[in-house]
C-alpha cells in the first residue's frame, strides 16, 4: 500500500477553484485556485495577511467562502463545518491549541473519538496501544501513553497532534505554522514527523514564514500575496532565494 | 519493527494517586489524627462518626457535583439556593398530600431544571458562570423567602416510612443510609469521570475548550449536563434534609456555595478547570466536614470555624502545589532524554 502511488503520476486529492472570501470590506481571497495531489507536501507561503490562514480555513470548514468550489477526490465537496472536513479526511494541526495540557497522551489522541467497550466506557487498553503505535509510526519515542502533555517538549506535543491525525487516517493534513515558537532542534523534529506523513501516503499543506523549514520537505510551493495566488512552482524549478524574491516582489504585480 | 511491551509500574502507581490526591490524603489523615488526639478519641468514637457521616453526607453529595462542574471549567454558586428552593417545592407537594415518591421525582426534576437554567445562562448567554450563578443564587433564595414568608413548615416522617428510610434510615442500626448514598454516588460519578467517554469530554472541555471543540466535543452540552447534575444532587439533598429534621427552613444550606468550592479546591480541583479527581473531591469534602465537626468535638467556639477553614484551604493548596511541582520535575526528567534521534 505504501510505495505504489508515489512513482506514478499522481491524481489530484483536493482542488479549490476560484475561491473568494470577504471579511466585511476586506477582500481576503480574490479568486484563488489551489490544488494538492495525493501524498504531496505543498508549502503555502506568503507575507503577513496574504490570506494563507483564510484559505485553509475555508478548506477545513472554519470559514464559508462566498464564491468558489471545492472538489475532493474528484467529487464536489460541500464543506460547511469542521466536522464535514474531518469526515472527508481533512485534519488540521494547530500549534498548542489542539491538545489539552493536563490530560494524558492517549486521552488527547482519542479526545472526542474514544473507543468504547460497554455502555460508553472507554477501552483504555486499546487507546494506549493504538497511541503508542501511532507515535512509533512517526518515530516519536515517549515512555508512556499516560504522560501528561505538560511534561512534553514543544516538538513532542506537535508529534502527538500529528500522531492523532495519523491514527484517524487523514488523507490531507493542514499545518498552520507548526514550527513557530519551537527551538531549532524541536522544529527539526517536527519536519521529520512531516516526512513520516508522506511515507504514510498522506498529503500535507505546510504553512510557514520560514522558507528554510519548508524548502527541504515540500515538493511544490504556492505563494499568496494580498489574497491572490502569485506563484505555483515545483521545487526543481526554484530555490529559497527565488521564492524569497517572489514573495518580496509581490506588491509591484498589478 | 520491534513489538515492545510498554510497562510502567511506576507511572501507573502514580496514576492511582492521580493529580494532587496523594497530598490531600496526607492532609486528611493529619487532621483526623490531630482531632482524635486532642479530643481524647471522642472524634473517632462510633457516635461521633455516625453524626459526622450522616450530617456531612448531605453537603458532601453536593460537593461531588460541584467538583465535577469545576473540572468542566464552571462554577455554581447557587447550590445552597437550589437546595432551599427544592426543599420548598418538596414540602408544598407533601402538604398537598401527594405520594412522596412522586413528589420526590418532581423535586428532582425541579432541581434538574434549575441546573439546566444555570447552564443555559452561562453557555448561551456567554456569561461567566461565576456571575450567572451569583444571580440565580440570589434569585432562588429570594423566591423561596417570598413564597415561604420565611416561616418554617413541618414534615411528617410517618407520612411514608419507606420514603424516610430510603433517605435517612440507618442500616443494621449502625450505618446511616446517607453515607451509602454518598459513597454510591461518589463511586458511580467517579467511574463516569475517569473511565467513561463522557468523563474524558468533561476534562477536555475544562482543560482546553477550543481543542475539545475542534475534536468534535459539544462543550456547551457537556457543561450544561454538569450543571444539571449539580441541580439534581441539590434536590436529592434537599429532601434528605427535610426528612432528617422533619422541618422546612428557609435558612437551609446557607453558605454552602463557597464551602463547596473550598472543598473542591482543597481536594486538588483547579479553579481554571481541567484538573481534579473524584478521589480528591471526596477527600476534600471529608476534610471540610471533618473540620466543622472536629471543632465542635474539641469544644472550640463556632466562631473559630471559618478561621480554621481559611488556614486549611491556604495551607493545603500550598502544600499540594509543592508536591505537584516535585512530581512534575520527577516525571519530566526521563522524557527529556528521549526525543527522537535527530
Ligand atoms: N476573522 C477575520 N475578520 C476580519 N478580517 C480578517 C479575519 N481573518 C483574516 N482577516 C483579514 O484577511 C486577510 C488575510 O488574513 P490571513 O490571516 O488569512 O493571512 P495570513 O496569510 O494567514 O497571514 P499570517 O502569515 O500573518 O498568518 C488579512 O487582511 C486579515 O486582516
Ligand atoms: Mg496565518
Amino acid at each position: 500500500m505504501k510505495a505504489d502511488s508515489i512513482g506514478e503520476s499522481r491524481g489530484v486529492l483536493v482542488k479549490m477553484v476560484n475561491i473568494h472570501k470577504w471579511f466585511g470590506k476586506v477582500h481576503a481571497l480574490k479568486g484563488v485556485d489551489f490544488e494538492v495531489k495525493h501524498s504531496e507536501i505543498v508549502g503555502l507561503v506568503g507575507d503577513n495577511g496574504a490570506g494563507k490562514s483564510t484559505l485553509i480555513k475555508v478548506l477545513s470548514g472554519v470559514y464559508l467562502a462566498e464564491e468558489g468550489e471545492i472538489f475532493f477526490e474528484g467529487r464536489r465537496a460541500n464543506i460547511t463545518s469542521p466536522g464535514d472536513a474531518r469526515k472527508l479526511g481533512i485534519e488540521t494541526v494547530y500549534q498548542e491549541q489542539a491538545l489539552a495540557p493536563n490530560m494524558s497522551i492517549s486521552r488527547n489522541i482519542f479526545m472526542g473519538r474514544e473507543p468504547t467497550k460497554a455502555l460508553g466506557f472507554m477501552d483504555k487498553k486499546a487507546m494506549d496501544k493504538a497511541s503508542m503505535e501511532a507515535l512509533r509510526n512517526i518515530r516519536l519515542d515517549v515512555a508512556s501513553p499516560d504522560l501528561l502533555i505538560t511534561v512534553l517538549s514543544g516538538g513532542q506535543r506537535q508529534g502527538v497532534a500529528i500522531a492523532r491525525v495519523l491514527h484517524f487516517e487523514a488523507k490531507l493534513v493542514i499545518m498552520d505554522e507548526p514550527t513557530i515558537a519551537l527551538s531549532i532542534k524541536e522544529a527539526h523534529q517536527v519536519l521529520e514527523f512531516i516526512k513520516q506523513l508522506r511515507e504514510e501516503n498522506i498529503s500535507v499543506i505546510f504553512i510557514t514564514h520560514n522558507l528554510y523549514h519548508v524548502f527541504p520537505v515540500a515538493e511544490r510551493f504556492v505563494i499568496l500575496g494580498s489574497g491572490e495566488k502569485i506563484a505555483d512552482v515545483e521545487k526543481k524549478d526554484t530555490s529559497i532565494d527565488h521564492l524569497t524574491e517572489l514573495i518580496v516582489r509581490e506588491p509591484s504585480r498589478l | 519493527m520491534e513489538k515492545q511491551q510498554f510497562l510502567h509500574p511506576k507511572v501507573s502507581l502514580a496514576h492511582f494517586f492521580h493529580y494532587r490526591s496523594s497530598s490531600v490524603f496526607v492532609v486528611f489523615v493529619g487532621l483526623v489524627v490531630l482531632f482524635s488526639f486532642f479530643s481524647h478519641r471522642r472524634f473517632i468514637s462510633g457516635g461521633n462518626l455516625q453524626i459526622l457521616l450522616a450530617l456531612g453526607s448531605e453537603f458532601n453529595i453536593v460537593v461531588l457535583g460541584v467538583g465535577i462542574l469545576m473540572i468542566s471549567g464552571e462554577f455554581d454558586l447557587s447550590v445552597g439556593s437550589i437546595v432551599v428552593f427544592c426543599s420548598f417545592i418538596f414540602i408544598r407537594l407533601f402538604e398537598m398530600g401527594m405520594n412522596l415518591f412522586l413528589a420526590g421525582l418532581i423535586t428532582l426534576g425541579v432541581g434538574a431544571i434549575l441546573g439546566w437554567l444555570n447552564g443555559l445562562i452561562t453557555v448561551k448567554g456567554q456569561i461567566p458562570s461565576f456571575v450567572a450563578t451569583l444571580g440565580t443564587m440570589m434569585l432562588w433564595r429570594g423566591m423561596t423567602l417570598l413564597l415561604s414568608q420565611g416561616f418554617s413548615r413541618s414534615f411528617d416522617v410517618m407520612a411514608s416510612p419507606t420514603f424516610s428510610r430510603v433517605l435517612t434510615g440507618v442500616i443494621g442500626g449502625v450505618v446511616p443510609v446517607q453515607i451509602v448514598w454518598f459513597a454510591g454516588l461518589a463511586l458511580a460519578l467517579g467511574l463516569i469521570l475517569h473511565f467513561h467517554r463522557f468523563g474524558n469530554w468533561i476534562y477536555a472541555t475544562g482543560d482546553n475548550k477550543n481543542a475539545a471543540r475542534a475534536m468534535g466535543i459539544k462543550t456547551d452540552r457537556v457543561k450544561t449536563i454538569c450543571f444539571i447534575l449539580v441541580g439534581v444532587l441539590c434536590a436529592l439533598v434537599a429532601m434528605m434534609q427535610i426528612v432528617r429534621v422533619s422541618t422546612f427552613s428557609s435558612r437551609v444550606a446557607d453558605g454552602w456555595e463557597l464551602k463547596a468550592v473550598a472543598a473542591s479546591v482543597v481536594g486538588g480541583t483547579s479553579l481554571m478547570g481541567g484538573i481534579g479527581s473524584m478521589v480528591g473531591v471526596v477527600l476534600g469534602t471529608l476534610i471540610i466536614s471533618a473540620i466543622e465537626n472536629g471543632l465542635v468535638v474539641l469544644r472550640i467556639p463556632y466562631f473559630w470555624t471559618y478561621t480554621v477553614f481559611g488556614l486549611v484551604i491556604v495551607l493545603s493548596v500550598l502544600f499540594s502545589r509543592y508536591v505537584e511541582a516535585r512530581k512534575l520535575k520527577h516525571i519530566s526528567k526521563p522524557s527529556e532524554t528521549s526525543p527522537g534521534e535527530t
